[in-house]
């Protein structure tokens, strides 16, 4: 991925400071400073590549996303040649009969043409044969996705909720939020439907996306074999970033979440530990758990008491699910808010007291009457601490 | 009561059923428009400037999206396209109006009021927000609670309306009142492409209007159609939607190819290459156009066989254009080609439409639609063929047409000072947006975090959107400009070839004072110039005294009953105390229908 | 009906301006009543409460209905007839039949519709029947409005006196009415027998 950066903001920047064109500059610091916060880090930014970034479509890491890669190749070869065909034969044109606006009152008319029947048959039948490179590669890798899962398989089921993401994994019995935990080499099948509107589930280096509806027997799937690893040592797997794609309310932009991507026996380790309650050993995590009582109306941790209560509503009539997502092991996420901002003590607490001002519109009630002692007793029981990072 | 109504000042105006002052108002609206989608689009260029940007809410940028969209199609390119048909179609068919002159008013204020409801949505605050396709179960009430959305289906649903009168107008009109001698294949071929268009519009809104019929039941009168709570299904409303969305993309993209069939034979002195191709082409877009809709929802679960079918339909719409493509080319080629603005405008059209046509081949293709789909490249790809394509060749027509309309040129230097900024900005805007798209950037996001390798191109795409608008304002002051010191046209300004070239410009109420008679396709051309292309001496058309020619008579009740249209659509905003409202709207069109009846046309 | 309602123009295709618009709606129509009656197919069988189509649909009285809106197409073609012969009391009396016809449909059409909620199929009680309404709902808005066109056309006829033969202006309205007419053969087909098959 590093070849594909062939640019970096940070020489380019240069470059336009060179040649004294400061304006885009000029306006961005203009903005920055009009920012209410620190609009954005500015290392980062410097940084940030040209091409191949974290959702780049081009460097694709599974056979589907190489398939369909392959097609839009093709495709590209086509339309820069046909792009060429047009473009160059028009210059031409445009050079070559170029008349003055003073010659033209003493030049007759040219001969006025009004067609080539042999021409015009030519340039229907070639668009035809061009076409026939397109599609064939196009049909095959359409029917190449499965509608059930193939023998195998891991199920993860994707289920889109403004403005996060759930993964639950049937055969492993673990729910999870925002963070999609995958085995290497593995095949995957993804089911995927949402608890309130269309959203899209899209993994670029992964493949293409597909859309999340609401409703029954709208659930729509997805079927890869995860990528390998790039270094094969990686502890704590390798991360991949994915974002919803179907505008779905306020806080769309919001709505982001990571793969990562594990050693099998990484993996194995993550999903045996994954439901085992907390460890409430220390005073800060006892009150932590007290505290957590008023956040499990929401909100599931497993081997918990709020995993009693997420029963007892599912078991009712109707059944009531619970509105938040699925907290256990927590404080091993990467993120927080759905991919918004990194899972630190100082972020969630900032989250907790105000949501809305992380992510607007959100639905969880903002909880300003907790003081920061408060909090991060929640953060200890939550495992901030002691939380394994693999 | 008709009869004596005044022909000139404001009142005059109000009550015109002239079909030039109509297209002349049309343009007006659709640029006063331009201003509102064109600032939207710029404050959400300053929004995405950087990354974590708070220049915007979010809520008023998804607001921002949503009125951008709407407003550059259905209230800026749709009714510039109209007025361009109001203009031009009965000159060009040589005829003395429209078939039907005050349902013609009757169509611009039904768009008028419309628009003015859309827009209204500012003045309350509440931006409809939910896309310019309104994807349901999101724009239901129970996740749009406001009656933001609201703004979005009344106001869409009456300009439809207005553009189904309209079309049916227009349909009847070519059809019925060319001149003598004017058989449809010697049509002038932006009436072809107008006839298209207008059949295209009579089969696809009325689709749109059960939509948004179901939709605002759903919103008002708590039915489900689009609630999968209550058995209803969200995807429904993405099929009723597309269907009359893909053909609405011809309809912004077909007047735009006539025109710049117009002007390139023009400034080439060379007829149009392949005529009738161009003709059967236009119609088979406009047939193909009905049979792609799903190329919209690849990502929504088709299933292979359709996700088939519907690639194969959308990509066999290239062929028609492919040919239109080539034959503009060739009808440049051996020409002698004078590069006046309209003349830069529409070979522009060729060169950005090809672009933008060559993307949308690529989304053709399912699997890269995978990839694309609600991506920036889709966004890079429809404003190479909405922008590129259709806006540049209507700004073409505007400076073509401009001396017939008004008597006045526009001035050359400030034209192509306003072109050379928009083929620059417009490129460095929406060229990099294939790179956004590639590098995965989603559509319609408020904000972006700084370490995705977006920021680059989205500093350019602004800059270039600052470029163009600064385009814009040349533009505006080029006509205020021209309006006041503009070089004086003559009947013929151009060296025309078809028929509102033999009017004087601009052209007197009555058009033609003697009626015209065609033998051949350019028939003004072959009046001027033999076989051999010596010139020879051809009579324009003379000015008579007005009050020998039959006028229609001016009217107020297009504008009445457009209102009556508006009260009635105003009444969902109310709620129950609505239903007054409604009533009220309901009376005022039956009497203006009543009126309209027995007064004298 | 405007002043020129007895001058027809000439026109390119030969047919009237107004006859030819009339055709073009009725196109436009055709597109309004498929989607409709697309979208009732569709959510017929996915109401998730209340009764059912097979449970409610009473098929002798919307045969008896469909058979009052055909012969007000009969008595359509019979007003435009004595219309066009410039028989006076004809042309009145049967355009009169063609209100009362289309009024007694919309009495059949209101009182399955009160019949219907009494049942406790309402507008919101399902997508079925949110569909239903919308579609017969439409069509019913169809057979009003041309009530009151063919209505305004008999009062015109009192008004005018025993001279004033619009015969272009009924052809036009009659084009509409018997468009109306199939359109609910459509519907009674699709919506009312198909319950049975």
């Amino acid at each position: 991925m590093k070849s594909l950066q062939l640019f970096r903001i940070a020489e380019l920047s240069q470059l336009l400071k060179n040649k004294s064109l400061p304006l885009s500059w000029g306006l961005l610091f203009a903005l920055q400073a009009s920012a209410q916060e620190k609009a954005f880090d500015e290392a980062e930014y410097r940084l940030s590549p040209l091409f191949g970034g974290p959702m780049n479509t081009i460097a694709g890491m599974t056979e589907w996303a190489r398939d369909i890669n392959h097609v839009y190749g093709v495709t590209t070869i086509v339309a820069v040649l046909v792009f060429l065909a047009v473009s160059i034969p028009l210059i031409i044109t445009l050079y070559k009969f170029r008349v003055k606006e003073e010659d033209l009152t003493n030049l007759r008319p040219p001969k006025q043409i009004h067609g080539n029947a042999l021409l015009e048959i030519t340039w229907t039948i070639i668009p035809f044969i061009l076409l026939l490179f397109i599609a064939v590669p196009t049909w095959q890798v359409i029917f190449k996705q499965p509608d059930e899962p193939p023998p195998g398989a891991m199920v993860v089921k994707v289920i889109g909720h403004q403005w996060w993401w759930e993964f639950q994994y049937p055969e492993l019995g673990i729910t999870t939020a925002n963070e999609l935990h995958l085995p290497a080499e593995t095949p995957v099948f993804f089911v995927i439907s949402s608890a309130d509107v269309i959203h899209s589930f899209w993994i670029p280096q992964f493949g293409g996306k597909v859309d999340a509806l609401p409703g029954t027997n709208v659930d729509n799937h997805l079927y890869y074999v995860t990528p390998a690893l790039r270094n094969s040592d990686a502890v704590g797997g390798e991360v991949y970033q994915g974002q919803c794609v179907e505008l779905c309310g306020l806080s769309h932009a919001l709505m982001r979440f990571e793969a990562i991507v594990h050693k099998q026996d990484e993996f194995d380790r993550w999903a045996k530990t994954f439901n085992t309650a907390p460890v409430v050993a220390s005073e800060p995590e006892k009150r932590g758990e007290m505290l957590f009582a008023q956040c499990q109306v929401c909100h599931t941790i497993s081997g918990t008491a709020s995993e009693d209560l997420e029963k007892q509503m599912l078991s009712m009539s109707p059944p009531v699910a619970k509105q938040g997502p699925n907290l256990t092991d927590f404080g091993n996420r990467r993120t927080l808010g759905a991919g918004t901002r990194k899972n630190t003590e100082e972020n969630f607490i900032r989250w907790v007291k105000d949501p809305q001002s992380i992510k607007p519109g959100a639905t969880m009630t903002p909880f300003d009457t907790l003081s920061d002692d408060e909090l991060r007793s929640i953060a200890a029981y939550l495992r901030f601490s002691t939380a394994k990072k693999f | 009561m008709a009869k004596n109504l005044p022909r000139t000042g404001i009142i005059s105006w109000l009550t015109t059923v002239d079909h030039k002052r109509i297209g002349i108002m049309y343009a007006v609206t659709a640029l006063i428009f331009l201003l509102f989608g064109g600032t939207e689009a710029m404050l959400m260029r300053t929004q995405l400037i950087i990354p974590n940007n708070n220049f915007l809410s979010a809520g008023t940028f998804n607001g921002l999206v949503t009125l951008h969209g709407t407003t550059m199609i259905f209230l800026f390119v749709m009714p510039l396209s109209a007025a361009f048909f109001n203009y031009l179609t009965p000159l060009m068919i040589g005829a003395a109006d429209v078939a039907f002159p005050r349902l013609n008013a009757l169509s611009y204020w039904i768009f008028l009021f419309g628009g003015l409801l859309l827009n209204f949505s500012f003045v309350t605050g509440l931006l409809p927000d939910g896309g310019w396709f309104n994807y349901a179960n999101l724009t239901g009430k129970q996740y749009s609670p406001s009656h933001a959305i609201d703004f979005w289906l009344l106001g869409v649903q009456v300009v439809g309306l207005a553009s189904l009168i309209a079309a049916v107008n227009f349909f009847v009109t070519i059809l019925n009142m060319r001149c003598k001698g004017m058989t449809l294949l010697k049509m002038p071929i932006f009436v072809w492409t107008t006839l298209v268009t207008q059949v295209l519009l009579i089969l696809s809104l009325p689709v749109i209007t059960v939509a948004l019929f179901m939709m605002t039941f759903d919103r008002t009168f708590g039915t489900g159609f689009f609630d999968p709570g209550a058995g209803g299904q969200v995807i429904m409303w993405q099929h009723l939607f597309w269907i009359f969305g893909h053909p609405e993309v011809y309809i912004l993209i077909l007047p735009a190819m006539g025109m710049v069939s117009e002007i390139l034979p023009t400034f080439s002195r060379k007829p149009l290459f392949g005529y009738s191709v161009m003709v059967y082409s236009s119609c088979a877009i406009g047939f193909l156009g009905f049979a792609v809709w799903a190329h919209h929802m690849f990502t929504t679960g088709l299933g292979p066989w359709a996700q088939a079918l519907f690639s194969a339909a959308t990509m066999l719409i290239a062929v028609p254009t492919g040919v239109k493509i080539f034959n503009w080319i060739s009808t440049l080629w051996g020409g002698q080609l004078r590069f006046t603005t309209a003349m830069l405008f529409a070979v522009s059209f060729i060169a950005m439409f090809t672009m933008g046509g060559l993307s949308g081949i690529m989304h053709s293709s399912p699997p890269i639609d995978y990839q694309h789909q609600d991506s920036y490249f889709v966004v890079a790809h429809f404003h190479y063929v909405l922008y590129g394509g259709a806006v540049m060749a209507l700004f073409g027509g505007i400076f073509y047409w401009f001396p017939k309309v008004t008597g006045y040129y526009l001035s050359e230097t400030l034209g192509k000072i306003q072109f050379w900024l928009y083929m620059f900005g417009f490129n460095m805007t929406f060229f990099p947006m294939h790179f956004m798209g590639l590098e995965g950037m989603p559509r319609r996001i408020f904000t972006y975090a700084s370490d995705q390798g977006w920021n680059f191109w989205n500093v350019l795409s602004s800059l270039g959107a600052y470029t163009t608008a600064i385009g814009g304002i040349v533009f505006f002051v080029n006509i205020f400009w021209s309006l006041k010191s503009g070089k004086k046209a003559s009947h013929d300004c151009w060296d025309g070839r078809t028929l509102e070239w033999t009017l004087s410009s601009p052209p007197p109420e009555y058009n033609f004072a003697i009626d015209p008679e065609v033998r051949s396709l350019d028939d003004w051309w072959h009046q001027k110039y033999d076989g051999e292309g010596n010139k020879r001496t051809a009579r324009v058309q003379p000015d008579v005294d007005p009050s020998t020619k039959h006028v229609p008579n001016p009217s107020f009740w297009p504008m009445v009953l457009a209102f009556g249209i508006l009260v009635l659509a105003s009444a969902p905003f109310f709620d129950a105390q609505g239903i007054p409202l409604a009533l009220a709207g309901v009376v005022i069109m039956l009497v203006a229908t009543y009126g309209w009846s027995f007064e004298e046309a | 009906m405007s002043a020129h309602e007895d001058v027809v123009h000439s026109t390119v295709t030969g047919v009237d301006n107004r006859k030819l618009s009339m055709w073009v709606l009725i196109a436009s129509e055709c597109f309004l009543f498929g989607s409709l009656i697309v979208n009732y197919l569709i959510n017929r069988d996915r109401g998730l409460a209340g009764p059912t189509a097979r449970q409610i649909y009473d098929i002798d009285i919307t045969t008896l209905s469909t058979f009052d809106l055909l012969m007000s197409s009969v008595a359509m073609v019979l007003a435009l007839h004595a219309c066009q012969n410039r028989e006076l009391q004809k042309f009145r009396f049967w355009t009169g039949m063609v209100v009362l016809g289309g009024v007694i449909f919309l009495g059949f059409q209101f009182y399955e519709f009160s019949h219907f909620v009494h049942l406790g199929l309402g507008l919101t009680t399902n997508v079925f029947g949110s569909s239903f309404y919308l579609l017969t709902g439409c069509h019913g808005a169809h057979v009003f409005l041309g009530v009151l066109w063919m209505s305004s056309i008999l009062a015109t006829s009192f008004v005018r006196g025993e001279n004033w033969f619009p015969s272009l202006p009924l052809e036009v309205a009659g084009l509409y009415w018997h468009f109306v007419d199939v359109v609910w053969i459509i519907i009674f087909t699709v919506v009312y027998l198909f319950v049975y098959i």
